[in-house]
């Protein structure tokens, strides 16, 4: 017994003489023997390399098609908006300017103009649009999660419009506004209200408030599920909680509950605002490519100029000022994504 | 043959030194239990056995071969995980299969006969056709060691295979992962940050703190020769008492008490002027009255029944916050606030130098064979 | 005490009731614009004219033949969008899933940074490639590269639609993939490595089989998704015999401008499939929309 003791005790004395031993190796290896290092660098680059040459035949094709795709498109659209291509030839790639850059800044200046008119639409839209549907998901997830029965039921039919083609909702809802038969115009005659009657889809002050309203009753579904999501993740003590500390359901909602959807919030908001931006199959069904001041929208002008006037350039233009604005919304939330490594 | 060995093994994340220097030979069949509280690296030392994880500096060798730079499946080693990590769509048969379908060329029949054999060793024959999800967290870890077996690696890795059972459970897997290591015969590193666990199941116990390995050695040597004040604290439970001494002559003299020092014990301090006084709880012997020179008054605190034995806990005064443990036997009727004498037997102390933590005196031996550790 | 109680508990009655009462008046509101829309196709011309527009038909004003005429228009358009939006739909799903895989469960330096593209792609408005991607389908003219399968060459709008489609769905559909490969325990993977299973072996055993929930998302979000689009289709489709049903369908409506009842019955034809999905798979299809941010 004592002997294998003493001779196991000697054995990780030795142990622990060859770790002081390498612990002295290793303090100045860095510096004395470089070669040693550079090997173990060498074969742990080659793991890595190995597994990125691995992973390659799964990424790979996927990327470049979307490198080619979308990438590749976006770039070449900016190139061809340098151009000044126009009708029905070939783009000339040469004599590259920012002539069409130049046309929307003057168009910038001048109200009357047809670029002026869009882009302010556009940003109209944006907000409105965002604000309004972000509203009544947030109402229809506090609702949906009071612990209502057929809870399933109900999200199932808020949800229901995200599931439509814009094509589809187009025509539904340009039968709700049909000035002498449509339902929106009946039902405010039931109700006795028929001097708010419009012709909505015709009278310029309405028009892109009535888009504004069907693009809502689309997307609302979506912002509640963004909210549901949001509200179930705050644990059910905390409602409690402030219960417990005599608060009202609106205050509690507004200091405990509100607050903590900010990130909900800032997704569904980027979303919203990136739909906003390329909204173009609803107003194209309802009005066709040409919806006049009150309106006409970027990527609505955007087809109209490129597909239909053959102003490839132009198009081309109205399309990467598109793009920039999506990036201005985009890169700011993917960055914020990156830093909380939530990407 | 299956000798494994880490030579200096280091590794980096970025600045951070996770592990550092790391030197152990595990011989042919042995079971080795790497232990230490987590982020001590032990997990990632067993990773890098495995190949999970790059080496970045020393070498790794299974017999003569070099493991660097061999991927996980050229190594002939196999792992126990422990979230079990079983695939959930696949019956316990499939999941036992997979191995052996992926690394060897064995044709169906053998790969069968082979996962019915650790089957029947394991003593789920009955569950083959199952899948995890419809099995106890009891038979999924024996399913996860069935896996491992049934490759009949060079080497087992396990990374605290039994920490998600619940303790009875734990007892008795502790036991028949005993046997069946025993009975194969197949070198085992084990990873755990349970010291009862390391202390009952390993041949020999590898302690690790920071990236460094403190001490190698069988369970009785660490925790009667520990080689510095932290595996002293780590191995044992309750843990060993310190209490902080500055050395003064043939005295040392701390903040509650003086502790004279036999010519042997002055000898080992000589060079320090401050150490560490360390006693295990069952050596401190709890007396009626004495005036001995290594027996103090002292104030019963608390008591900690444990059954076969309680759990003392003495202050010099009661007003000192600072008390220490004594471990008396289950029948002896001590009640808090009761003044009683303790006494630290000079053969029992544990010294360690209060800077560098090494130790300079441990324990006398003499009574070895009769203080079995405490666990 | 007991009539505080009283109240207290009539309070919350009240509130529980307000509660249901708002929930009941938004899905009127939400399911307006379609009961409308259902009863309209039903009617006769002179029907709708004369009746509220969420009323049933009245009894001599009752029609099947709307759909009738709205089927008529629109059939080739249905067969068109299934021949190319499915394949378009397991196209992506597959991509999605592998470069996931490859993104989340390998580890590469500068994977963060192809990621991140990759979650750009799922924003990026497609006016943004329109105009180049017209000029790239007439360079990479389908219908004579394919011109020995005659079949084939007269369908070649589709196959273009089709492959930009499934272009244009591998952003969403790595994201959506994701998501759910991240959840995946990282130890069960490392033990089909020390199995001795190369990544592509545990992607087809191990990952793909655990996937199938999540393909079911992605498959029914993205062929909504694919079915419903219109813009796409409007630039690269210049054959009417290959217009898909969102074109056929806006067709319809510019040339029966005062017949509701048949572009009602369309858009319900035209709407079909997606909400029978959807009726069927709602949950999933909900998970896809969560999983676009």
């Amino acid at each position: 017994m004592f002997d294998a003791f003493f001779r196991a005790l000697g054995r990780s004395r030795e142990t622990r003489e060859t770790e002081s031993h390498s612990d002295d190796v290793r303090t100045d290896g860095g510096v004395a023997d470089p070669a040693m290092a550079g090997e173990a660098e060498a074969s742990s680059s080659s793991v890595l390399d190995s597994e990125f040459v691995q992973s390659l035949p799964f990424w790979g094709p996927p990327a470049l098609l979307v490198g080619l795709f979308v990438y590749g498109a976006v770039a070449w659209n900016v190139l061809i908006s340098l151009t000044d291509w126009s009708g029905l030839g070939q783009p000339e790639y040469e004599n590259f300017d920012l002539s069409v850059y130049s046309q929307m800044l003057n168009d910038l200046l001048d109200p009357t103009s047809n670029f002026f008119v869009a882009t302010r639409n556009t940003v109209a839209l944006l907000v409105a649009f965002t604000v309004i549907t972000l509203l009544l998901g947030l109402l229809l997830a506090i609702l949906v999660d009071q612990g209502v029965r057929f809870e399933n039921t109900f999200r199932t039919i808020y949800l229901l419009p995200m599931s439509l083609s814009f094509v589809v909702t187009a025509i539904f809802w340009s039968w709700m506004y049909n000035p002498s038969i449509g339902l929106i115009n009946e039902t405010l005659r039931t109700v006795g209200l028929g001097a708010f009657t419009q012709a909505w889809l015709s009278n310029p002050q309405f028009k892109l408030g009535a888009v504004i309203f069907a693009l809502m009753w689309q997307f609302s579904g979506y912002a509640m599920i963004v909210y549901l999501a949001g509200l179930q993740a705050i644990p059910n003590e905390q409602y409690e909680a402030a219960r417990t500390d005599g608060a009202s359901t609106f205050r509690m909602y507004r200091r405990v509950v509100v607050p903590q959807l900010r990130s909900s919030t800032t997704s569904a908001a980027v979303v919203l605002m990136v739909f906003a931006l390329k909204a173009f199959d609803f107003l194209f069904v309802m009005f066709g490519p040409n919806p006049g001041p009150s309106t006409d929208i970027l990527s609505v002008m955007m087809f109209r100029e490129a597909f239909m006037s053959t102003n490839w350039a132009y198009g081309s233009g109205i399309a990467t000022v598109l793009f920039l604005m999506a990036l201005g919304v985009i890169a700011p939330y993917l960055y914020r994504q990156y830093q909380r490594g939530e990407l | 043959m299956a000798r494994l060995t880490l030579d200096s093994v280091t590794k980096r994340f970025d600045d951070v030194v996770a592990v550092d220097g790391v030197s152990v030979d595990i011989e042919d069949g042995e079971f080795l239990v790497l232990v230490g509280p987590s982020g001590c690296g032990k997990s990632t030392t067993l990773r890098m056995i495995a190949g999970l994880e790059s080496i970045s500096e020393g070498d790794i060798r299974l017999g003569q071969t070099s493991l660097s730079g061999k991927r996980p499946k050229e190594r002939d080693i196999a792992m126990v995980f422990q979230s079990y990590a079983l695939y959930p769509h696949m019956t316990v048969r499939e999941n036992m299969s997979f191995g052996l379908e992926e690394s060897t060329d064995l044709d169906d029949d053998t790969i069968r006969q082979k996962v019915e054999d650790a089957a029947s060793m394991l003593d789920i024959d009955d569950l083959l056709g199952r899948k995890p999800d419809e099995l106890s967290g009891g038979q999924q870890q024996r399913v996860a060691l069935g896996r491992a077996i049934v490759r009949d690696p060079e080497v087992f890795l396990m990374d605290e295979p039994l920490s998600n059972l619940d303790a009875k459970l734990r007892a008795q897997m502790r036991t028949e992962l005993q046997r069946i290591q025993e009975n194969l015969d197949t070198t085992t590193v084990y990873v755990t940050h349970d010291q009862t666990e390391a202390m009952t199941m390993g041949d020999r116990i590898a302690i690790l703190d920071g990236g460094h390995l403190q001490q190698v050695g069988t369970p009785l040597e660490v925790y009667h020769k520990p080689a510095n004040r932290f595996v002293a604290g780590f191995i044992g439970e309750p843990s060993m008492n310190f209490f902080e001494m500055e050395v003064q002559g043939d005295r040392l003299v701390g903040d509650d008490f003086a502790y004279p020092l036999s010519e042997e014990s002055r000898a080992a301090v000589e060079g320090s002027s401050h150490v560490t006084l360390g006693i295990r709880p069952e050596d401190v012997e709890v007396v009626e009255e004495g005036d001995g020179r290594h027996e103090f008054e002292t104030v019963v605190d608390v008591v900690e029944p444990m059954g076969n034995e309680n759990n003392v806990y003495l202050a010099f005064s009661p007003e000192r916050e600072h008390s220490f443990v004594a471990t008396v036997g289950g029948m002896r009727s001590v009640e808090s606030g009761q003044p009683v004498v303790a006494r630290f037997p000079e053969s029992a102390i544990h010294l360690f130098d209060a800077e560098t933590g090494a130790a300079l005196k441990n324990r006398s031996l003499d009574e070895l064979e009769s203080s079995e550790p405490r666990l | 005490m007991s009539s505080n109680s009283g109240s207290w508990s009539e309070s919350v009655n009240l509130r529980r009731v307000s509660v249901y009462g708002v929930l009941v008046v938004m899905v009127a509101f939400y399911l307006a614009p379609l009961e409308t829309g259902l009863m309209t196709a039903f009617k006769t011309q002179n029907a709708f004219f004369s009746t509220t527009p969420f009323a049933p038909p009245p009894a001599d004003g009752v029609t099947v033949q709307p759909w009738a005429a709205a089927l008529d228009r629109l059939g080739p358009g249905v067969v068109n969008s299934l021949l190319f939006a499915v394949p378009a739909t397991m196209l992506s799903a597959l991509f999605g899933s592998m470069a996931a895989y490859g993104m989340t469960n390998l580890n590469w330096k500068y994977q963060v940074g192809v990621l991140s593209l990759f979650v750009a792609g799922v924003f990026i408005p497609y006016q943004s490639v329109l105009v180049p991607l017209t000029r790239f389908w007439s360079m990479v003219d389908v219908a004579s590269l394919l011109a020995f399968i005659p079949p084939l060459a007269d369908r070649a709008g589709l196959i273009e639609l089709g492959v930009t489609h499934a272009a244009y769905g591998i952003p969403i559909c790595t994201v959506l993939f994701r998501g759910y490969y991240l959840s995946l325990d990282d130890e069960m993977l490392e033990a089909a490595r020390l199995d001795g299973a190369s990544p592509a072996r545990i992607y087809r055993k191990i990952v793909l089989p655990l996937s199938k929930p999540m393909f079911a998302v992605t498959l029914i979000y993205q062929f909504t998704n694919i079915w419903n689009d219109l813009l796409f289709a409007l630039v690269l489709v210049s054959d009417p015999s290959n217009a898909p049903v969102t074109i056929a369908l806006n067709t319809l409506k510019g040339s029966m401008v005062q017949q509701y009842n048949v572009q009602m019955a369309g858009a319900f034809i035209a709407a079909l499939p997606t909400l029978v999905i959807y009726v069927l798979f709602g949950e999933q299809f909900a998970k896809g929309v969560a999983g676009e941010t």
